[in-house]
């Protein structure tokens, strides 16, 4: 038995209610799907990095028993319009592309031509028979390339290859640094690697007489609807105008007060957005202007039959990349609309691991100005980013510039810093969101300290302490403009996992294994993390943007008396069904199973920007269920106390009971409330509790990661015999599944560090199109991951912090810092993050660079 | 990933040929076109989507089925392969009344996996070892399942799956034995 309120679901690994379905083989993931009369599509794309599309002849293609369409370039532009920027930030340029190229590739990979045949089988046997003849252009693989006088321009009204540049100052930098005892610069490079989810991209345009439904394996079902309607809503322009002068004068007006509202809501909050990224982006290129105000007029005008609902179901995972709307997207659903049938498109792994989106390829330029007696002063940054040949939509390497910008100070006491950044163009794939995107900023921060460190001859983790905000300095604020707040443990994180680790028995250990030929290392690396952040973090990135960062989330009483939680979340493996469920049932009173999870669909979903990412899902989707379920219960209680004719204050919910305090013989259920409610003369609406929750007081998630390795210096292969994660998220809402995300965010490091490279050649060809050139670590690279939990303490309510991401901020760094701290008796400074067994041996002094 | 027609092919590529199998404990015939590998004729033709494409060149192991017992990927055979043979499904380690079969259940009580995309091939990679070796050492389990990759858990709850699948079917074979069911329940 329970009491209403006692929390006992949050807090307790209650096991998933996914599983029954997710375990038996009875999900519903994009590739299972089947409709009525559903054709499949193929994406012809191109073996070139650049070149020029001189003559296609797909007649033969066409001609292939079972193909249905074949559409290119020409004529996918002709039905579709350009992708729109939305994302317009000062200093940015975005250029204007169709979903498929039209008179240039830009990438190996770039989609050509969308076939569209009975079976995939066919569709791809007519890809081959499709000829294409290309003039080769000069590549731009790197970025020193791209930045080199005179080389060849990607998007012709970019500045050179350069599309993106910021920068700011905090602090009287040069003061600072000429005050210093001494400056200490290094320069880092990560490499491009992927977010490679087991599932691939997919989706399925469903054409049906009432609507279009676009089925989608989709981080956030709202995003692309929108992103869709705008891309394949190509009507004449005049069209739309007329309908919005005549017929469609109330969807003119209904838009226009739906926009009031919106911004009177948000007035202060949207207070300091400016337009300097739109003046920017038009300045470049000036028909972007008028591809907005068709976009803008057609969706407007729009069909609603026409505009796709999104539904998104089971997803085999995303990590980021499927926030991003394809191209391919746009083409299914332009297709499907030309020809009036139902299409499926699922990606490939080779496709997938070409195309379907890379990160953080980033070069730092560091300074960090110190006194010899380790006080750490100011900091210097110059970042360049590579992101590919096509932006990602919505938004892609700028808006995590931002990130990387606020957050790159961490919880150190710097007293001036600045950030310079660019964003170049090259011949490859889109730069997307991966799990942390601008997680850079922790490595190369706390990679940059340990060469401080050893430079100085402190040890790295006295340096990290002597800098590190301590609980008794807070609240304060960030250098770049964020609140710290009591709750700000990351120093507390660094203790516990000092104390842990053992460093006096390990540095025993290390001496000895030296003696065998085997190296050993160890690294630290400590960050705080934005999720959901405190209120003033989403304007000190980029200003107005907190207005957009509401949780929209309503709890319903349904007729049989359970209860739905209707999220904007976009679960992916996360197990939202299960933690939201927790968080409603505590405040219900009521069991797990009276309470259900609705999520993806567009149709029945609450509009939201964002969906699934940013480590929200805890914070944010748990909160909102958090105080609509509590407004729900208000409502219930309402009702029950008339039909109980009791004093509202005497109520309380037992096990899905109403009852008086302590007369639990009397009671009502949910499904006699649901049903006085639902045939009350005059009202059928059922009760519901809606919020549009703004994450409250927020808060950081902060953690600190330690990597022991051991380095095979005859192979050198990299085992990682032990690794510790001592971190604070905040209240748990399920042990288990919280630890199961550090984990696999940990497991991705690992990755990302010792095995995975997207890997392109001199000439921008790609080079790991298979799982055998891709390595992802399998049971046997990934070690066992200690975990220890630490909580501040607050009566704070829905003090829930996200834990999606942090798991891959922190690893890199750790893993690279023990790396140099194993070689580091032979000189070694590692100032890349792609440590793989032959650069360790290049490092090392084994072997030859090559 | 396009099949083009290989000359020493004895029969025509796009032609059916005649397929007889049982299908987790039910028999099958049916007409295949002989291109068609495993993985696309039990999702499609059978509607067993349980089993999941994640690479399509055999380096996943999300398409891990048993065949005749043994772990095989279905993305790299072809249907017409399989002719005469007893094949199990992620769909076939359910109770008949479709709840959670007992290695299900363990992968369930361990917070086994999460997207569960890469579920199908642990599954029966896990079922096949665990018939062959029923109390394998850690080392030995994750050896077993280097093959199959998985991208959200970093592994740590799939092993710790297994173990607990370990020790219940312990459990359940000493219960059976007059044991104590409740002292080994982990
Ligand atoms: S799909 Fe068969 S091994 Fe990946
Ligand atoms: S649980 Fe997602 S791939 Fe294994």
């Amino acid at each position: 038995m329970r009491e209403s309120l006692a929390g006992s679901f949050v807090g307790t690994s209650v096991k998933r209610v996914e599983d029954e379905r997710l375990l038996t083989g009875a999900g519903s993931y994009i590739g299972d799907l089947k409709v009525e009369g559903m054709a499949h599509a193929a994406f012809l794309r191109s073996p070139y990095a650049h070149a020029t599309i001189e003559r296609i002849n797909a007649a033969a293609a066409q001609r292939l028993p079972g193909v249905i369409d074949i559409i290119t370039g020409e004529e996918m532009q002709a039905i579709t319009n350009p992708f729109v920027p939305l994302g317009m930030i000062d200093g940015l340029y975005t250029p204007l592309f169709w979903p498929l190229a039209i008179d240039r590739v830009r990438m190996v990979g770039d989609p050509i031509a969308i076939v569209i045949a009975e079976s995939r089988y066919i569709a791809e046997d007519a890809i081959q028979l499709i000829e294409v003849d290309y003039e080769p252009l000069p590549t731009v693989a790197n970025m020193a390339e791209a930045t080199r006088a005179g080389a060849e321009q990607i998007w012709p009204r970019a500045d050179g290859n350069v599309m993106f540049r910021t920068e700011a100052d905090y602090g009287d930098v040069d003061a600072v640094f000429a005050s210093a005892d001494r400056v200490i610069s290094e320069t880092f490079e990560s490499h491009r690697h992927s977010n490679q989810p087991m599932e691939t991209r997919g989706s399925l345009a469903e054409v049906t007489p009432d609507e279009v439904i676009f089925h989608s394996a989709a981080q956030n079902s709202h995003g692309l609807r929108w992103v869709l309607a705008m891309a394949t809503s190509s009507e004449p322009v005049l069209d739309s105008v007329k309908e919005l002068a005549g017929p469609g004068r109330d969807k003119l007006k209904a838009f226009g007060a739906g926009a009031k509202a919106f911004i009177t809501e948000r007035k202060d909050d949207l207070g300091d957005a400016d337009n300097k990224g739109f003046i920017h982006q038009v300045r470049h290129d000036p028909t972007t202007l008028k591809h907005l105000g068709k976009v803008f007029m057609n969706v407007l005008a729009q069909d609603e039959r026409r505009r796709p609902r999104v539904v998104a179901d089971d997803i085999g995972g995303a990590f980021g990349v499927k926030g991003h709307p394809g191209r391919e997207d746009a083409a299914l659903l332009a297709a499907a609309l030309k020809l009036n049938r139902s299409i499926k498109w699922i990606e490939d792994r080779n496709e997938h691991l070409t195309v379907g989106g890379m990160a953080r390829e980033e070069t730092l330029s560091v300074q960090v100005a110190v006194n010899d007696d380790g006080e750490l002063l100011g900091l210097k940054v110059d970042m360049t980013m590579d992101q590919g040949a096509y932006p990602a939509v919505p938004f892609g390497a700028a808006t995590f510039a931002g990130i990387m910008r606020v957050m790159m100070p961490g919880t150190y006491r710097f007293k001036a810093y600045s950030m310079k950044a660019a964003a170049i163009a090259s011949n490859k794939a889109k730069y997307v969101a991966y799990r942390g995107p601008w997680a850079n900023e922790t490595w190369v921060r706390e990679r940059m300290l340990d060469v401080v460190a050893r430079e100085l001859g402190l040890s790295p983790t006295e340096l990290r302490l002597r800098n590190m905000y301590g609980v008794d300095e807070l609240p304060t604020k960030m250098l770049t403009g964020p609140t710290l707040d009591v709750r700000m443990s990351a120093k507390a994180t660094l203790e516990k996992a000092i104390e842990v680790a053992g460093i006096d028995d390990f540095r025993a250990a290390q001496a000895k294994a030296r003696e065998n030929g085997h190296l050993l290392g160890i690294g630290f690396s400590t960050y705080h993390e934005g999720a959901p952040g405190p209120p003033d973090y989403a304007d000190a990135i980029l200003p107005g943007s907190g207005a957009m960062m509401a949780e929209p989330l309503t709890t319903v009483l349904e007729a049989d008396g359970t209860v739905s939680v209707i999220t904007a979340q976009m679960p992916h493996g996360q197990s939202h069904e299960t933690t939201l469920a927790q968080v409603a049932a505590d405040q219900l009173g009521v069991a797990m199973d009276q309470v259900r999870v609705i999520f993806g669909d567009t149709a029945k979903t609450d509009f939201s920007l964002l969906g699934t990412g940013g480590s929200r899902g805890g914070p944010m989707g748990g909160g909102a269920t958090l105080f609509a379920a509590r407004g729900l219960r208000d409502r219930i209680l309402d009702e029950a106390a008339d039909m109980l004719e009791a004093n509202r204050g005497d109520l309380e919910i037992t096990d899905g009971a109403i009852h008086v305090a302590g007369v639990p013989s009397i009671s009502k259920s949910f499904a006699e409330v649901a049903e006085v409610v639902r045939t009350r003369p005059g009202s059928t609406e059922p009760l519901t509790g809606s919020v549009e929750y703004d994450g409250g007081p927020g808060g950081w998630v902060q953690a600190t990661h330690v990597a022991f390795v051991d380095i095979d210096i005859e192979t050198g292969f990299v085992t990682i015999p032990r690794y510790v994660v001592v971190e604070d998220c905040g209240e748990l809402i399920n042990p288990a599944i919280v630890e199961g995300q550090v984990r696999g965010g940990v497991a991705q490091g690992v990755g990302a560090v010792f095995y995975e490279k997207s890997a392109y050649d001199d000439d921008a060809n790609f080079q790991a199109g298979t799982f055998m050139d891709y390595l992802i670590p399998t049971a046997m690279e990934i070690p066992d991951i200690e975990i220890h939990h630490l909580e501040t303490p607050s009566d704070i309510e829905a003090n829930f912090r996200g834990v999606g991401e942090g798991g891959m901020i922190g690893s890199p760094a750790a893993l690279t810092n023990a790396v140099e701290d194993a070689l580091a008796h032979l000189g070694v400074r590692i100032t890349e993050q792609h440590l793989p067994p032959t650069r360790i041996l290049e490092l090392a002094g084994v072997i030859a660079p090559a | 990933m396009t099949d083009t027609p290989t000359p020493a092919l004895r029969v025509d590529p796009g032609g059916r040929i005649g397929v007889s199998m049982t299908v987790n404990g039910t028999a099958i015939s049916t007409d295949v076109e002989v291109r068609r590998t495993l993985a696309d004729v039990l999702r499609d033709d059978l509607d067993l989507t349980g089993t999941h494409v994640g690479c399509e060149h055999g380096v996943c192991g999300a398409c891990t089925v048993a065949v005749d017992g043994q772990p095989v990927r279905a993305c790299l055979l072809l249907a017409v392969q399989v002719d005469g043979t007893e094949i199990t499904t992620i769909e076939g380690l359910a109770n008949p009344d479709g709840s959670l079969g007992p290695l299900q259940q363990a992968f369930h009580d361990a917070h086994g996996f999460q997207c569960a995309f890469c579920a199908p091939g642990v599954l029966i990679t896990t079922a096949s070892l665990l018939e062959t070796n029923p109390t394998p050492t850690r080392d030995e389990i994750k050896a077993e399942l280097s093959g199959n990759l998985c991208r959200c858990t970093g592994y740590h709850s799939i092993i710790e799956s297994v173990e607990t699948a370990v020790r219940l079917t312990a459990a359940g074979a000493k219960s059976t034995d007059g044991g104590d069911e409740e002292a080994s329940n982990a």
